[in-house]
């Protein structure tokens, strides 16, 4: 490679990576800890309401991706909405996007630092896993595309693991999945649904990804089968660990997906957990590298250095800078543990369930009103 | 093929096959500047000029005859370049019985062309041809009559195979295309001639399946060649180098090989083979990560058994990047991990040892390392001196001063032996750097130190490339069509399509489909 160009297009991604992003964006700590926010069996409803939710979302997304402007790629932005507006609505990314890196950095590196090295300073964790994002992200857009694949072939297996011992007797008892209709309706279980809405944005992302994509593909069918695999996942996930814990002892633990993972063994390993754990880092890798590199775009957009080339130093700069910001987080903002009581968690949550609402609504009203205009 | 033409020589050529001439036709643009850069600075070519340049060369041969009265001739000529025998068969012999006729029509041999300038006399000496002069008509022939100095047709050394064709290359490189054209007898497989090195002058020869090969990557490797810029080159992998576009990457990005079964395999895949003269080896691209992986014999042996074979060196070379650093991740940060009868065997291997287990994994890979490079520079009688001493030194002697524990030693042999078996040598080489730094990591962050290896690994598989095609295709970017013979080599007749990202003209190999 004669110049550094990380957004440079050489090639357009198909079906394949279409499912697999937006599967792999929608489980992000999120699957880790969703059980304990859900905690009802009847809940099994809200995550299959919020599944379909999901689809009606990625229905308007589709329409993004099939009209004219997604074909022109930043063109088709500020062909839609002017280039100013574009600047000012890629400056305002970067806030959920920043948020959405440090949060799930900082989260992943609490589950290693509780589970496998807990002596260890968080901030060298901090900084071996940040430091692995920025070298996949370095290589570029294309090949951080690409990198879902190794991403997803090196974790999926991982849900499998749960079927033996969790869908079976004697863990796996009927009883276990009762009510399934709602008897009671508290303020915690609209944060529960909530909490679901976030966990399945992420896809609203692919926005950014619109010049790599082909948009001459069935994209609705290939997002609607990444949103299903991503619904099955957090399905099976809820399920196992209502069979594990039941739903009272359920509200009462911390990250109720490792816990049940420290209980399948090996013969040669007895602690799979730590591996487990240690190989999730490439699904966590892969998305914080994606959204490194968009953060990278939407501050070159802002700044209107969009014509001129990407260097090293600007993108050293931007992960010298975050890295610092997630530090100081971490240090002096960051309470470690559970997350139900982490205000960045929380932030993040609504950040997400936002724009994963607002962003293909937007999209869609603007193409409309548009087409409208013409 | 062994000279460069220049526009006026081409009518006077005799015996030149068609598609000779098709290559120097389709010579880069690149070529046809420098060859008329030469012509625009030529030196005439005088008697003197050339006596002058060959001076202090004892091998040198400036032979004059004169058959009649009137009719002169000189031959010049390299002794230590030229068959004696041609030389007096097929032009002192009819030479002597020469008349009024010019030499061209004298001599009835194939490889004759008439030059002009020294420079051309100079590389048609030096290419193992006579030069000579007629001083009646004051004209200047060349003819070829190279030594074929040549090893016979033996067995690859590199890449033996059990069953299958046994010839392989050898340094010469027209008997290494007879080799390849015996086994696709097809006017559709190209030879473009390039002359690269300004000391070595050494010929490569580009060859493809014109129609089936990507033109597009034809182009880049004819690009590539015309912009080589260097003196010597010794060996195929020192063009590799001029060709590459990851030079710090440890992976190689060609294929080297010297078995012509395998270069006809991968032409017919739509893929290119360089071949470079006075090497065996002959250099294939574009290539995946996956095919250091793949032998001859995979498509000789039975689909499944062959799908286990190639399955378990994926394994091996997995196992033998992480066993050792694996090992440092338990002992150091995870003792948790083993079930409590292996956590008693370490533990009391490991007891009276004074090296960290980092350390006393680096010291014994680190003596591994240096008798496997010493076992390959010593000569081979002396190499069961040195697998006894080896394996003393770190079979028993190690174990026995307590420099390192008995369970390592069972753990670096096996990583050891699963190395071996990646059937591509240049692979195996890389391996060992892999393994040390994953075990450096492994012992700052144990298995996630590891993982954090394999992601850096695998991140950087699936950015570099060869002949700007991808390197770690068909997983990134995936092609599903082409999994048929990745990990698994699948039934033959069940491989009916070209792999995806060679872009082949020809997507299917059946006649039928086109």
């Amino acid at each position: 490679m004669s110049a550094f160009s990380l957004f440079e297009k050489k090639s357009t991604f198909g079906s394949v990576y279409v499912i697999l992003i937006v599967n792999r964006l929608q489980l992000l700590y999120f699957l880790f800890i969703t059980p304990m926010f859900l905690v009802q069996p009847y809940m099994i409803w809200a995550i299959i309401a919020v599944g379909i939710l999901s689809q009606l979302n990625l229905v308007l997304l589709s329409k993004w991706f099939t009209s004219n402007f997604a074909a022109m790629g930043y063109q088709g932005f500020v062909k839609l909405l002017g280039e100013r507006t574009v600047r000012f609505f890629a400056f305002i990314g970067l806030f959920p996007i920043l948020i959405k890196i440090v949060v799930t950095t900082l989260h992943y590196v609490g589950t290693i630092s509780q589970f496998i090295f807990p002596s260890m300073k968080i901030s060298w964790l901090i900084f071996f896993v940040f430091g692995i994002s920025c070298f996949v992200a370095s290589h570029g857009m294309e090949n951080t595309i690409r990198f879902v694949v190794i991403a997803y072939l090196c974790v999926f297996w991982m849900i499998l693991l749960f079927f033996y011992p969790f869908f079976t007797p004697p863990i796996a008892a009927l009883h276990d999945l009762y009510p399934l209709i709602p008897t009671e309706w508290s303020l915690h279980s609209w944060y529960a649904l909530l909490f679901l809405w976030s966990a399945f944005s992420g896809p609203e992302y692919l926005i950014c990804l619109t010049p790599w994509l082909d948009n001459n593909q069935k994209m609705l069918k290939y997002l609607t089968i990444g949103n299903i695999l991503t619904l099955l996942e957090y399905l099976i996930v809820f399920i196992a660990s209502l069979f594990f814990f039941g739903s009272n002892y359920l509200s009462k633990t911390n990250y109720p997906v490792v816990n049940m993972v420290r209980f399948l063994q090996s013969p040669i390993f007895e602690r799979i957990d730590i591996i487990l754990i240690s190989v999730d880092l490439f699904h966590f890798v892969f998305n914080i590298a994606i959204l490194l590199l968009f953060f990278y775009g939407a501050t070159r957009i802002s700044l209107k250095r969009l014509e001129k080339q990407t260097t090293p130093i600007g993108l050293i700069s931007i992960y010298v800078a975050i890295f610092v910001f997630m530090f100081i987080l971490q240090k002096w903002f960051w309470r470690p543990g559970t997350s139900d009581i982490n205000i960045w968690v929380t932030i993040e949550m609504w950040s997400g369930a936002f724009t994963y609402l607002l962003v293909p609504a937007f999209l869609m009203i603007a193409i409309r009103r548009k087409g409208r205009v013409q | 093929m062994f000279w460069n033409k220049s526009k006026e020589d081409k009518g006077s050529d005799r015996g030149q096959n068609q598609s000779q001439q098709n290559q120097q036709n389709q010579q880069s643009q690149q070529n046809q500047q420098k060859d008329q850069t030469q012509t625009k600075t030529a030196t005439p070519l005088t008697l003197e000029n050339l006596k002058q340049k060959l001076a202090k060369m004892d091998d040198a041969e400036i032979i004059e005859r004169e058959p009649n009265a009137d009719l002169k001739v000189t031959f010049i000529y390299i002794r230590t370049l030229v068959n004696q025998e041609r030389l007096n068969e097929s032009v002192i012999e009819p030479l002597n019985h020469w008349t009024h006729n010019s030499v061209f029509d004298t001599l009835s041999i194939a490889k004759i062309k008439s030059i002009s300038t020294l420079e051309e006399a100079l590389e048609q000496l030096l290419s193992g041809s006579v030069i000579i002069y007629d001083v009646f008509y004051e004209q200047w022939w060349t003819v070829h009559l190279d030594i074929a100095l040549s090893r016979s047709i033996e067995s690859s050394e590199t890449e033996t195979i059990l069953y299958g064709p046994k010839d392989s290359f050898s340094e010469q490189i027209d008997q290494n295309i007879t080799l390849i054209r015996r086994r696709l007898p097809i006017t559709e497989l190209k030879t473009e001639s390039f002359n690269v090195g300004s000391m070595s002058k050494t010929t490569i020869v580009l060859m493809y399946i014109e129609g089936l090969t990507n033109p597009e990557i034809i182009s880049i490797a004819r690009d590539k060649l015309s912009s080589i810029d260097f003196d010597l080159f010794l060996e195929s992998s020192n063009v590799a180098a001029f060709m590459e576009e990851h030079p710090h990457s440890i992976f190689p990005q060609f294929q080297q090989t010297d078995r012509p079964d395998v270069c006809v395999y991968s032409l017919g895949l739509g893929k290119l083979t360089l071949l470079v003269n006075n090497t065996p080896f002959a250099l294939i691209a574009p290539i995946t990560f996956f095919h250091h992986f793949q032998s001859p014999e995979d498509y000789i042996h039975r689909w499944i058994i062959a799908s286990f074979l190639r399955t378990l060196r994926f394994i091996s070379y997995f196992v033998s990047i992480t066993l050792i650093p694996m090992y440092v991740a338990l002992t150091t940060h995870h003792y948790q991990m083993m079930p409590m009868q292996i956590l008693f065997v370490v533990m009391e291997s490991r007891l009276n040892l004074p090296f960290t287990p980092f350390w006393e994994a680096f010291l014994i890979l680190a003596t591994l390392e240096i008798i496997k490079e010493a076992s390959l520079r010593m000569p081979t009688k002396s190499g069961q001196t040195l697998g006894v001493i080896g394996g003393i030194v770190i079979g028993q002697a190690a174990v026995q001063a307590e420099f390192a524990s008995k369970v390592l030693i069972v753990l670096a042999g096996i990583a050891t032996i699963a190395s071996f078996l990646v059937p591509n040598y240049l692979m195996t080489k890389s391996h060992a750097i892999i393994q040390f730094v994953f075990l450096v990591l492994s012992s700052f962050l144990g298995v996630l130190g590891i993982v954090i290896g394999m992601i850096a690994f695998l991140a950087h598989l699936s950015a570099i490339t060869s002949l700007k095609q991808p390197y770690f295709a068909p997983l990134a970017p995936f092609h599903g069509r082409d999994w048929i013979d990745l990990f698994i080599r699948g039934h033959l007749p069940w491989m009916k399509t070209r792999p995806v990202y060679l872009h082949p003209l020809k997507k299917w190999r059946t006649s039928r489909r086109r």
